[in-house]
C-alpha cells in the first residue's frame, strides 16, 4: 500500500515538472526574440556602431544627439498631431456606437454582424489600406477627387482639386483619419465588451429609478468602463507612438509632404536600414527614447485615470 | 475524462506530426538540390573544368545578370541561381546574410554609391590574391570602372560589365530644324555650359519645342567634386548653379514639366506632349482643370503641343530609349553634356564567405572579362555598352540605327575617358535627395533659396554628425 502511494505520489511529482517542458518552446522563442533584442539595442545604443564592423563604445553619446536633434523632434510632433487626431475620431465614434448598441430602450438587434463589419477594415493588411487610399485619393485621377468634382459641378462651383497626400496641410490628417477609420471597430468591440460586463441590474435599477439616457451613461456606463477605457486609450498611444505603415506607405519621400508626415519610428527606420544613412547605434538610441516616452506617457495616463476613480 | 484524453492525444500527434513534416520538408529540400546537382554533372560531363556538379548563388539588382547567369549555366553546365533584389533593400539582405555568417550568396554586387560602406565591411573578397589576380587584368577594363571596384586601399573588390558615362541624347531632326545642324560636336556645343543651355532652351522654346522633359535632366552632370572631402560638406558653386538652372528652367516655362521616369516623361520620347506650365503643375492655376482626363485632353487639345529636343541619360539610357522611342527611332543623337558624368553601373565581386570562389571567380570572368560574353552581351541588350577594352574596340565602328547610324562605342568610351572616381562617395544618396528637396523647394517658390540651404545643411548636420558643415 505504502509503495503504492509513494510511486503515485512520485508521478505527480513528475507529471508537475512536466509543465516546465511544455512551456519551454515558448520560453525559448521569447527569450531569443523579444529579450535578446531589447537587450542587444540597449547594448547598441551606447556604440557607434554601423551595421556591420565592431561596435565601439560612445557612452551617451548617441542620446545627446537624439535629444538635440531638431528632426527627431519635428517627427515626434508628427506622430503626436497624427495620433491626436485620429484617438478623437477613433474614440469618438467608438463611443457612439457603444452607446447606440448599448441602449436598452433601442434594443438594437444584429449587433455581431455590425461588430463584425465595424472590424473589417482591421482586418486588411496596412498594405493593401495604403495602396487602395492611394489610389482613390489621387490628385488628378483619384475617385474621391472625381466625386467632390461632380458635386462641384453639379453647383456650378470651379475648383481646384486638392492633393491629399502630396500637400503637408493634408497629407497628416488624411492618414489620421484612414488610421482612425482601420481601428475604430478594434475599440468598439473593447467599449462593448466592457459594457456587457456591466451588470443589467445597474441599468434597470437606474430605469425604474427614471435616470435619463445621459444620467445612465455618465454615472453608471462611463465610470464602469474606465479600466477598458484606459486600457484602449493606452494601447492606442502605445501603437500611436509606433506608427509607422500607413504614413511609410502613403507619403512619396520626394514630396513636399514626407516633412510633415515622417514619424519617430520612420526616422527610426531611416538610420536603421536606409542605404547611405545606415547608423544601427543612433537608431537603437532613438527607440530607446521612443521606449522612455511611451513608458512616461503610459505612467501618466495611468495615474490620470486612477486619480479620478478615487 | 475519456473525452478530453483523446482530444489531448488527438493535439500532440498533430503536434508531433506537423514537426516531422518540417523535418521532411528539410531533407526534401536538400534531396532536391542533390537532385539538381546531379542533373548539372550529367550536362556537363567532359565539359569545363569549373563544372563539378556545382551550384552559384547570385544576388543582384537588376535582370541582366539573369541573362548572364543562364548563359555562364549553359556554357559551364554550373547551376546558377540568380536572385534579384530592388536597390533599396539590397544593402539590408546583403547584411544581414553575411554578417549572419551566411556562406551563400556567393556573388554580390553593388552599384557605386554601395560599394563603399561593403568594402569597408569586408563583404567582398580581396581579388588582388592569389588564384584570382585581378590586376593581371588591369589593362583589360576601361578605367574609370577599374578603379570604382577597389576599396580604399586599392585592392581590387568587384568589377563591372558596363560603363555608364553620360550624354545627352537629342532629336535629329529638330537640331537640323532649329539649328541647321544635327552634327554631335556642334549640338554638344549648345550644352556646353548652364548659361549656353538656359539660351538654347529660350531659343527652342522660341521654335515651338521644349529643350528637357523634366528640369532634373542634367543632375547626372552636376557638381565639380565630390559631397564630401575630407569630412566636410562640400556644396561647390557647380551645384548652386545647377540649383539655378533647375529653377529657371522651371520658372521659364522651359520644359515640358514631366518629373524624371514618369509616364509623360517616357511618352516625350516618343513624340509630342501638351506643353503644360510651371503653375498648372503646381496645381495653383485654375484655368485647367488637370485631374479630370477629359477635361484635360479637351484643354490641352486648345494648348499648343510640343516635341522635346533632348534627355541627359548615361549610356544605359540606349536601353531606356531602346523601349520607348517608338517611331521617333532614327531619329535620335547623342553628344556630350557640360561636363563628365556617370550613373549607376553594376558591379561584380565575390562574397567573402563563399565556398565556392573557385566557381565564382569564373563567372566574374566571364562576366566581365570574356571577349564572347561582351559580344553576345552587346548583341542580346541590343547596345548595352561594355567596360571590356577589346570589345569597345572591336564594336567601335558598329552604327547604331535609333541614332541615325551614329557609331555609339566609340563616343562612350570617349567620355568615359574623363570621368573623375574620386567624387563618388557613401553619402550620394542621401546628400543628394537633400539638395534634390531644396530644389524643388525653391523652384515651386516654398522656400527662399536661403531658407532651402539652410534646411539642407540642418539634414546634413543631423543625418551625418561625423560631416562638418561649414555654413556660408
Amino acid at each position: 500500500m505504502a509503495k503504492a502511494a509513494v510511486t503515485k505520489k512520485k508521478r505527480m511529482k513528475n507529471y508537475n515538472n512536466a509543465g516546465y517542458f511544455f512551456v519551454l518552446p515558448f520560453v525559448i522563442v521569447f527569450l531569443i526574440f523579444s529579450i535578446y533584442p531589447v537587450f542587444r539595442t540597449l547594448y547598441l545604443s551606447f556604440t557607434n556602431f554601423k551595421g556591420f564592423g565592431t561596435p565601439e563604445p560612445v557612452g551617451l553619446q548617441n542620446y545627446a544627439r537624439v535629444l538635440t536633434d531638431k528632426f527627431f523632434w519635428r517627427a515626434l510632433w508628427n506622430t503626436v498631431r497624427i495620433w491626436g487626431v485620429n484617438i478623437v475620431l477613433q474614440l469618438g465614434l467608438a463611443f457612439l456606437l457603444t452607446i447606440v448598441f448599448s441602449d436598452i430602450k433601442y434594443k438594437m438587434r444584429g449587433l455581431g454582424i455590425f461588430r463584425a463589419i465595424y472590424f473589417l477594415p482591421n482586418l486588411i493588411a496596412a498594405t493593401s489600406v495604403s495602396f487602395l487610399f492611394k489610389t482613390l485619393l489621387d490628385w488628378r485621377y483619384g475617385t474621391f477627387n472625381q466625386v467632390l468634382n461632380a458635386i462641384y459641378q453639379f453647383f456650378g462651383i470651379s475648383k481646384e482639386p486638392i492633393d491629399w497626400l502630396g500637400s503637408g496641410n493634408y497629407a497628416g490628417y488624411v492618414i489620421a483619419v484612414i488610421s482612425a477609420w482601420m481601428w475604430f471597430g478594434n475599440s468598439f468591440i473593447m467599449l462593448m465588451a466592457g459594457v456587457q460586463g456591466i451588470s443589467k441590474d445597474y441599468f434597470e435599477a437606474a430605469a425604474i429609478d427614471g435616470a435619463g439616457r445621459w444620467t445612465v451613461f455618465g454615472k453608471i456606463t462611463l465610470p464602469l468602463l474606465r479600466p477598458i477605457l484606459l486600457y484602449v486609450a493606452i494601447t492606442s498611444l502605445i501603437g500611436g507612438l509606433q506608427m509607422f505603415d500607413l504614413p511609410f506607405l502613403m507619403a512619396d519621400k520626394a514630396s513636399a509632404a514626407y516633412n510633415s508626415v515622417q514619424t519617430v519610428v520612420m526616422y527610426l527606420y531611416k538610420f536603421g536600414f536606409e542605404t547611405g544613412t545606415t547608423q544601427v547605434g543612433y537608431a537603437s538610441a532613438i527607440a530607446y527614447v521612443l521606449f522612455l516616452i511611451i513608458l512616461a506617457v503610459s505612467l501618466i495616463q495611468m495615474k490620470l485615470f486612477n486619480r479620478k476613480g478615487d | 475524462m475519456n473525452w478530453k484524453k483523446a482530444v489531448s492525444v488527438l493535439l500532440i500527434s498533430a503536434m508531433t506530426l506537423s514537426m516531422a513534416a518540417c523535418g521532411n520538408s528539410g531533407t526534401n529540400t536538400g534531396a532536391t538540390s542533390g537532385g539538381g546537382n546531379d542533373s548539372a554533372v550529367d550536362s556537363t560531363e567532359g565539359g569545363s573544368a569549373a563544372a563539378s556538379g556545382e551550384k552559384l548563388v547570385v544576388w543582384t539588382l537588376s535582370n541582366d545578370l539573369i541573362d548572364f547567369g543562364e548563359r555562364f549555366q549553359e556554357q559551364t553546365g554550373v547551376q546558377v541561381e540568380t536572385v534579384v533584389i530592388e536597390p533599396a533593400n539590397y544593402p539590408t539582405k546583403v547584411q544581414t546574410a553575411l554578417l549572419g555568417g551566411e556562406t551563400e550568396p556567393d556573388i554580390i554586387v553593388g552599384e557605386p554609391k554601395m560599394l563603399e560602406d561593403f568594402y569597408d565591411a569586408g563583404f567582398f573578397e580581396d581579388l588582388n590574391q592569389a588564384p584570382y589576380n585581378a590586376q593581371d587584368y588591369a589593362d583589360q577594363i576601361v578605367d574609370y570602372v577599374w578603379e570604382v571596384g577597389q576599396d580604399s586601399e586599392g585592392i581590387q573588390r568587384a568589377i563591372s560589365y558596363q560603363i555608364t558615362p553620360a550624354g545627352i541624347y537629342y532629336r535629329r531632326d529638330i537640331a537640323k530644324e532649329v539649328f541647321g545642324t544635327d552634327d554631335p560636336d556642334e549640338i554638344g556645343q549648345l550644352f556646353k555650359d548652364y548659361p549656353t543651355i538656359l539660351q538654347t532652351a529660350q531659343t527652342l522654346k522660341d521654335a515651338g519645342y521644349r529643350i528637357f522633359s523634366s528640369d532634373a535632366e542634367m543632375n547626372v552632370f552636376s557638381g565639380d567634386s565630390a559631397w564630401v572631402v575630407d569630412g566636410v560638406l562640400n556644396v561647390d558653386q557647380a551645384r548652386y548653379d545647377y540649383m539655378d538652372l533647375c529653377v529657371d528652367l522651371y520658372q521659364g516655362d522651359l520644359t515640358a514639366y514631366a518629373s524624371q521616369w514618369s509616364t509623360p516623361w517616357y511618352q516625350a520620347m516618343a513624340g509630342e506632349v501638351p506643353i503644360l506650365t510651371a503653375d498648372i503643375q503646381s496645381s495653383v492655376d485654375d484655368s485647367v482643370n488637370v485631374w479630370d482626363a477629359t477635361e484635360f485632353a479637351e484643354a490641352t487639345e486648345g494648348m499648343e503641343k510640343t516635341t522635346v529636343f533632348a534627355f541627359g541619360l548615361p549610356a544605359w539610357g540606349v536601353l531606356t530609349m531602346r523601349d520607348n522611342v517608338g517611331e521617333t527611332s532614327g531619329l535620335w543623337g547623342v553628344c556630350a553634356g557640360p561636363a563628365y558624368g556617370f550613373d549607376g553601373g553594376t558591379y561584380i565581386g565575390i562574397s567573402s564567405q563563399s565556398e565556392r570562389k573557385d566557381v565564382a571567380w569564373e563567372f566574374v570572368k566571364f562576366c566581365t572579362l570574356n571577349e564572347d560574353t561582351a559580344d553576345w552581351w552587346i548583341e542580346f541588350s541590343q547596345g548595352d555598352t561594355v567596360s571590356l577594352k577589346s570589345a569597345l574596340e572591336k564594336h567601335k565602328d558598329d552604327e547604331n540605327q535609333i541614332y541615325g547610324g551614329q557609331k555609339l562605342y566609340e563616343f562612350w568610351l570617349e567620355q568615359a575617358e574623363g570621368i573623375d572616381t574620386s567624387k563618388v562617395t557613401r553619402y550620394d544618396q542621401a546628400i543628394g535627395d537633400a539638395w534634390g528637396n531644396a530644389i524643388s523647394a525653391v523652384k515651386t517658390g516654398e522656400k527662399t533659396k536661403e531658407e532651402a540651404v539652410n534646411e539642407f545643411y540642418d539634414v546634413i548636420e543631423s543625418t551625418y554628425p561625423d560631416i562638418t558643415v561649414n555654413r556660408e
